[in-house]
């Protein structure tokens, strides 16, 4: 499904390296946990690690649509943390009231799409400023709901988002039917080409007529959607969740969109790879718990992880090598 | 393009936060002696003579803070010698928190009873706050420094009687030993490692071992971390007797991964939250293993705070102690001092452990 051809894109060979890179990690390391920590892949170690992956990737697909035009959404943490509290604080234990409590952090959400589009898309503002105002804001609002204590989730929540079916978390299903929209809709619908194509190269998109800013606008509104289906997701498998919960994804969310081979630099976007990423890094958390590495090497990792995405894609290798082999005999021509 | 300028602009300063600070001079020191005595019809550490007591938090805003507000504001009540009382919100900002203290000794207050979240940042404006002759009692939080040197006392919480407890519970619960994971807050934190101490000190390390990383597991008491901790633990580990948490409403989503490898929840001793007795309702059917020990999470500590502030104002009875030790609250097994509660009516972030009653507490939390 990657390989699509429109007039606008990068040459075909370029089209699932990431996919294939992130996808041979995933398998590595796999291999590494069979073998050096087995219990990181017993049922019950993968039916814990299972709902955090579906959180990641749905945060990650969020994450990719803006980066995808070029940008970068840090109110990540706000969005995530506000849909938490939104739909815990706002029931209060009573069943009733979450789906409207559900519809309102998506109003939410929507409103802080919109947002971040309109300092972004129009005026123009950097991302990583206007989305980090934005972040600050959400806070605002998430303190504003909670007094910073987002209460127990409903009953209902947490059997539907933190429950089982078919011996599968249910946040897997989830996390599926997003990922199977989002590549749908960025790769087999028009709008998604045009999407993808005004990410590569706006100035060229805006010359051929497309709408720059609606769609760039369009990004971060649809970035806000996922990330409050992921703390929709989040507050139901945590059960008990803080008002901060959103915190924590700031990195991963960057890094899986990284390691799926998104260039930060806007263009196509990869969400197969990007779904894959977040099981790889999720697994990568399991997999050193079950090793027994001590807390600060396991965060370290994860630096190291998203270091080494940016580097896999960003450098270009056949010229680190050239230089390398053309040093070789100066080298060796000064010791003789 | 001007008009785009001065919109950006617009919103540039509007992100931006401005910090501002409050300068204040102290207020000169009251050097005449306290009358000492008791007040009819109030408790011995209220003295007969009139002051102003100020309270200042420096985060207010979760349900344990608003709890343990409220419980302050409950003790001082019972005083009739205070006859005004302030409270002041830090709002988690260290600046905001030491220009509260400013603020109250330039308005005069007598006391001031201060959480001083920020540690050891707070303690210069604890040491002029002492010195301008305010009656300065920090609690809970260690700010450093010294007793009658910096400020009037630190009312601490003795973490050590939470280990010391919890021990106790294991040894007459589980005589034969077992293994135990000990889950704490972030890597290094006094409170987990205070608590590590105490227990090792009490349990026999033939019998008992410490699984998982000592002196504790860092979860952050962040739900999440605290459940992907959990499970590596539980998929590591065929055998866990006995899970030991300092912050047991976390455990929440995290217990029922025991249920989906197989197993049942072993013996968990922690701290006391209404969402975990009404959880152990729940689950001790389907789980054989599951008994149930929790210490109070410390609400009352602010009251020995309050009384000790308030006693060296006044002229009343100093409170013997200067340590809060949380006792222990709920036992599933001998249910001494209580068995598990749980108010399924009523929130689940009230503490059933504190003195103040579960119905205004959850009234507190509805506001």
């Amino acid at each position: 499904m990657e390989r699509q051809v429109t007039g606008l894109k990068r040459p075909r060979r370029r089209a699932s390296k990431g996919l294939i890179t992130v996808g041979v990690a995933l398998v590595i390391l796999l291999v590494a946990s069979a073998v050096l920590a087995p219990s990181s892949l017993s049922q019950g170690a993968v039916l814990g690690m299972l709902p955090f992956a579906s959180v990641l990737a749905v945060v990650g697909l969020g994450q990719m649509l803006v980066v995808q035009q070029g940008g970068i959404d840090l109110s990540v943490p706000g969005a995530v943390s506000l849909a938490i509290v939104i739909v815990s604080r706002i029931p209060n234990g009573d069943n009733a009231l979450l789906v409207p409590a559900i519809l309102l952090a998506f109003g939410f959400a929507a409103a802080a799409g919109l947002l971040n589009g309109f300092l972004v898309g129009r005026l123009g503002l950097n991302a990583i400023i206007a989305t980090l105002g934005t972040n600050a804001l959400l806070f605002a609002a998430v303190l504003g709901i909670s007094g910073g204590s987002p209460t127990t989730t409903t009953r209902l929540l947490q059997s539907v988002a933190g429950g089982l079916s078919f011996g599968i978390p249910n946040s897997v299903f989830f996390a599926a039917v997003v990922s199977v929209v989002v590549i749908v809709l960025v790769k087999k619908t028009v709008a998604g080409r045009r999407f993808e194509a005004i990410g590569a190269n706006p100035t060229a998109a805006r010359a051929t007529g497309l709408r720059v800013r609606v769609h760039q606008t369009a990004a971060y509104v649809w970035a806000q959607l996922l990330y409050c289906i992921a703390g929709v997701l989040l507050a139901g498998i945590t059960a008990q969740p803080t008002a901060f919960q959103g915190n924590t994804y700031l990195i991963p969310a960057v890094a899986v969109v990284v390691l799926g081979g998104t260039s930060l630099l806007g263009g196509r976007g990869f969400p197969l790879a990007t779904v894959v990423a977040a099981v790889f890094l999720s697994q990568l958390d399991q997999f050193n718990l079950a090793v027994g590495v001590p807390y600060a090497v396991r965060t370290l990792v994860q630096a190291a992880a998203l270091a080494v995405g940016v580097a896999l894609y960003t450098i270009d290798w056949s010229r680190v090598r050239g230089r390398f082999t053309s040093s070789r005999p100066t080298k060796v021509a000064t010791t003789v | 393009m001007l008009r785009k300028r001065i919109l950006s602009l617009t919103v540039a300063i509007g992100l931006s936060a401005v910090a501002l600070t409050a300068c204040s001079s102290g207020a000169p020191g009251d050097d005449t002696p306290v009358p000492t005595g008791t007040v009819a019809g109030a408790p011995d550490w209220c003295g007969p003579k009139q002051i102003t007591l100020g309270l200042l938090d420096g985060f207010g805003g979760n349900s344990w803070r608003l709890i343990t507000t409220a419980a302050g504001a409950d003790e001082v009540a019972k005083c009739p010698s205070v006859t005004k009382y302030e409270y002041a919100d830090g709002q988690g900002d260290t600046q905001k928190s030491i220009s509260d203290i400013q603020g109250m000794v330039a308005k005069g207050v007598n006391a001031l009873v201060v959480f001083p979240d920020a540690g050891e940042a707070m303690l210069p404006a604890l040491r002029s706050a002492y010195q301008a002759g305010v009656v300065t009692v920090p609690y809970r939080v260690n700010p450093g420094g010294k007793d009658g040197v910096d400020y009037d006392a630190w009312i601490g919480a003795d973490f050590s009687t939470d280990g010391a407890n919890w021990a106790k519970w294991i040894q007459t619960n589980l005589p034969d030993g077992g293994n135990i994971l000990f889950l704490s807050g972030p890597k290094g934190n006094s409170q987990g490692e205070d608590e590590y101490n105490a227990m090792t000190g009490a349990l026999d390390p033939a019998k008992y071992k410490f699984i998982g990383e000592t002196p504790f597991e860092p979860t952050n008491w962040d739900p999440a971390v605290t459940q992907q901790v959990l499970t590596a633990a539980i998929a590591k580990n065929p055998k866990i007797d006995v899970l030991v948490s300092d912050f047991g409403p976390s455990l929440l989503g995290a217990l029922p991964e025991f249920q989906k490898s197989g197993r049942s929840i072993p013996a968990l001793v922690t701290t006391d939250g209404n969402s975990l007795g009404c959880f152990y309702d729940a689950n001790k059917a389907a789980n054989p293993d599951f008994k149930m020990m929790t210490v109070a999470t410390g609400n009352d500590n602010v009251r020995l705070a309050v009384q000790y502030a308030v006693a060296k104002a006044t002229g009343g009875k100093l409170p013997t102690t200067t340590k809060f030790e949380a006792p222990t609250f709920e036992d599933s097994v001998s249910s001494t001092p209580n068995p598990v509660e749980c108010k399924s009516d009523l929130p689940g972030d009230i503490f059933l452990s504190a003195e103040m009653p579960a119905a205004d507490q959850a009234a507190l939390l509805k506001k």
